[in-house]
């Protein structure tokens, strides 16, 4: 069911979306620019997991509708499960995704050689940028869930490429 | 009368080293003549500068593209003298080979052209330089950190790169 789209069609538009938000529409402003994407991730996760919990019952609790976002929502999205999910039963849950489709093409510069203070802070940027391509997907699940009834906030930790965690914290 | 025989007059090529790639160098332009990357694995001889060698490596492209798309006899019509063409028009040249060295050459309709050279016994690299191409499409253009007409430092790449040049015959 459902319309496809092509996977490079989507990684050329989210790069694209996320250098014009940091570069062009809140050129300094980086918390700005992030929330904007962030918004723009909650309105296409509230959207998609209307569609994909169309023929399904209504989920009896927290860890049977994160289960639902880690292995169908997660599937239809990336054709592929998250891989390893933990939780602290006190409304914490950590997702963790091995190789996060939208992470595997991005590298970082190498280290400079000099050291110049240009150039580390253009690695700094880099850093930046790296966590601003995290902001969508972090809205993506914060809209499927709180169209799911559950309000939480999502944030990301990418300390080791290309795995990625997404840190949900459901509000009580 | 004494004969000599061809081997004792050139040199034999140097045999890869043992932790080295079978490939000497490679280049990457752009269609500005920028030299996007350039990675070197087993070079002993430089000659000149970085920049003069880019410089050289590129006019020399493009004159030999120029010269093999005029001297085409097989091409109908007559070629445009002086106008430069587009990618993949007439006819392109893929390598030359010398007594040491062999560099292979492609171009893409983008105008990215990769230069690999390697030692002469090598055979023909033209399905390796199209899947270097792949790599560059996925690593580099597709890259959201890369901006296009800049250096390429993707680390992703480099590794890619290193592990296939050292699997090539």
């Amino acid at each position: 069911m459902g319309r496809e789209v092509s996977e490079s069609c989507i990684d050329s538009l989210l790069t694209v979306m996320v250098s014009t938000y940091c570069n062009r529409f809140y050129a300094n402003k980086p918390e700005l620019a992030a929330r904007r994407i962030e918004a723009i991730g909650y309105q296409v996760g509230h959207q998609l997991s209307e569609r994909y919990t169309m023929e399904r019952p209504r989920f009896s609790d927290h860890l049977e509708a994160i289960k639902f976002i880690c292995k169908d929502f997660w599937f239809e999205l990336f054709k592929k499960q998250i891989d390893n999910l933990k939780t602290n039963h006190r409304g914490t849950f950590v997702l963790q995704d091995n190789c996060f489709c939208w992470l595997t093409r991005m590298s970082i510069d190498q280290s400079p050689e000099n050291g110049t203070s240009e150039e580390l802070s253009i690695m700094a940027d880099n850093k930046v940028m790296q966590s601003m391509h995290l902001y969508f997907p972090c809205g993506i699940i914060r809209g499927a869930l709180s169209n799911l009834g559950i309000p939480c906030a999502v944030s990301a930790d990418i300390s080791n490429l290309p795995a990625c965690s997404f840190v949900i914290r459901i509000k009580a | 009368m004494q004969f000599f025989g061809g081997s004792e007059i050139s040199p034999s090529p140097p045999v890869p080293t043992a932790t080295g790639n079978n490939a000497h160098m490679m280049y990457v332009f752009n269609r500005n003549g920028v030299c996007l990357l350039y990675r070197e694995w087993n070079r002993p001889l430089h000659t000149l500068n970085p920049q003069q060698d880019h410089k050289l490596m590129f006019g020399l492209l493009f004159s030999l593209k120029s010269l093999t798309a005029k001297m085409d006899p097989t091409n109908a019509e007559k070629g445009n003298l002086g106008i430069p063409q587009l990618p993949g028009l007439g006819c392109s040249f893929h390598s030359f080979r010398t007594n040491t060295y062999k560099l292979s050459f492609m171009e893409t309709p983008s105008g990215i052209k990769f230069i690999l050279v390697t030692n002469p016994r090598t055979g023909d690299l033209r399905e390796t330089l199209k899947y270097i191409y792949n790599l560059y499409v996925e690593y580099v253009a597709k890259n959201p950190l890369y901006t296009p007409g800049t250096l390429i430092r993707c680390e992703l790449f480099n590794t890619a790169l290193d592990q296939y040049v050292r699997s090539i015959a």
